[in-house]
């Protein structure tokens, strides 16, 4: 290890640590100045139609149509009742009965969801309707709660709308999926919806989770389906 | 090393072969302790099983005791249309009508509604097109008392074959491990499932317990 006559390498060092710490504070000065590294926002989902047939892991689903559907009066102090009915044709793929659901009242209501509904992550636009809709699958007129495995079934979500609202012209669902795997804190295997961690610059406040109804992570939207409202009166 | 060769009876081979020949021999050991090691790893429970209920096994005709409850289901029935009460009920599949009676150990309890199994592992929850309140579910089962009724699925004509019933305790609040349960074979064979399958009757009309 002695020196190599000459000392050709010795004005090499200094020249070459500055320029490249130089370019290195260049290049971080102007990302810094065009924003930094912002994460670049997720791309839309696919956009799906009617009669699209989506693989959601535990379930496979035809998204089959929507429309209004009304009601006549039975009684005198009754009145017509309108319905935005949307029909699904489910088949459960699981080895095991999974229940229909409501879909969540918030997105991210449904992170812990275990149900079909529960997958339907957002509505919008947001039918007026009264109270909670109601979810059943129908076979030769017998409502259910149930999908048993195998058993392709049709579903049907149904909005009671309020008196004078206006059903949408077209209503489009965020849907996500489903895989079989080990919980959070749970080492066995079950059907649970696919999720991801929120940003915690995006939650409001500092701390992950903190404030935010399921825990920090929100359901990942596999797709979005928008269907026309069949019978819902142009404006 | 030398310790080994000593203890031995000297002459019979030579050091160097008996060496060679150990070393082979121990390796080959070691091998089968390492195989047998990986081996004995993939009969490892899943965390599924870990968590399963204990299961007691027993077919159709025979009285099945889990510990705290024990069942016997005494006929099976397949039909198109099942009336309860007055409500009659259709299906596109096939109702399978579970006869049984039932019997706790020590206090009284209700059963809660069972799973269906095949023997691809794929399971049937009861329907709830039958509402609880006309099912075996319904009423006290008490000790010393066989209370009987019936528990209807809803399955398609593949799931007969080979199927077992699964009685369970209701679910509580209180997470239990290692729940009793009681597993019935209802006997059902490939020709007796032809059979069921072939003449379903019309409609089934469901006595209440």
């Amino acid at each position: 290890m002695t020196e190599p006559s000459g000392g050709s390498n010795k004005p090499k060092r200094p020249v070459v640590v500055p320029a490249v710490a130089l370019v290195a504070f260049t290049a971080l000065g102007i990302t810094a100045l065009l924003g930094g590294f912002a994460e670049v926002p997720d791309p839309a989902p696919p956009q799906y139609g009617e009669g699209a047939v989506l693989d959601q892991g535990q379930f496979s689903t035809q998204f089959v149509t929507a429309k209004v559907a009304t009601q006549k009066a039975k009684a005198d102090w009754d009145t017509d009742k309108r319905f935005v009915e949307l029909t699904f044709k489910v088949t459960n793929q699981g080895k095991a009965t999974a229940m229909v659901g409501l879909p969540p009242s918030k997105p991210e209501g449904s992170i812990s969801a275990t149900s079909f509904a529960g997958s339907l992550v957002k509505v919008t636009p947001q039918v007026q309707a009264k109270g909670v809709p109601t979810v059943y699958s129908l076979s030769k007129n017998a409502q259910s709660g149930q999908l048993q495995p195998g058993v392709p079934t049709t579903v049907i979500l149904r909005y009671d709308l309020d008196g004078a609202a206006k059903p949408p012209q077209k209503v489009t669902l965020d849907v996500a999926g489903f895989a079989y795997e080990p919980g959070f804190n749970d080492p066995s295997f079950h059907w649970s919806l696919i999720s991801e961690e929120t940003d915690s610059e995006e939650s409001g406040s500092g701390v992950p989770g903190s404030g935010v109804p399921g825990n920090g992570r929100r359901p990942v939207v596999q797709a979005q389906v928008t269907l026309p409202v069949h019978g819902a009166e142009a404006t | 090393m030398t310790a080994t060769a000593s203890r031995r009876p000297p002459g019979r081979r030579s050091r160097a072969r008996r060496q060679g020949g150990s070393r082979v021999l121990s390796a080959l050991v070691g091998l089968v302790l390492l195989g047998g090691a990986v081996g004995l790893q993939t009969r490892n429970l899943t965390p599924n099983e870990m968590d399963a209920p204990i299961t007691t096994v027993g077919a159709k005709g025979q009285e099945v005791n889990a510990g705290r409850f024990a069942v016997r289901v005494t006929s099976v029935t397949v039909a198109r249309a099942v009336q309860a009460g007055t409500k009659k009920v259709e299906t596109e599949q096939l109702f399978l009508i579970v006869q049984a009676s039932a019997t706790s150990a020590t206090k009284p309890m209700h059963l809660a509604a069972p799973a269906l199994l095949t023997p691809d592992g794929v399971s049937y929850d009861a329907t709830d097109k039958i509402e609880p309140s006309e099912t075996l579910a319904n009423p006290w089962v008490q000790p010393e008392f066989w209370v009987s009724g019936n528990f209807v699925f809803e399955i398609p004509a593949s799931a007969l074959e080979g199927a077992r019933v699964v009685f369970k305790l209701p679910g509580s609040a209180l997470v239990e491990p290692y729940e009793p349960e009681a597993e019935v074979d209802l006997g059902i064979d490939g020709p007796e499932a032809a059979r069921l399958k072939s003449a379903p009757s019309d409609v089934y009309i469901l006595k209440k317990s």
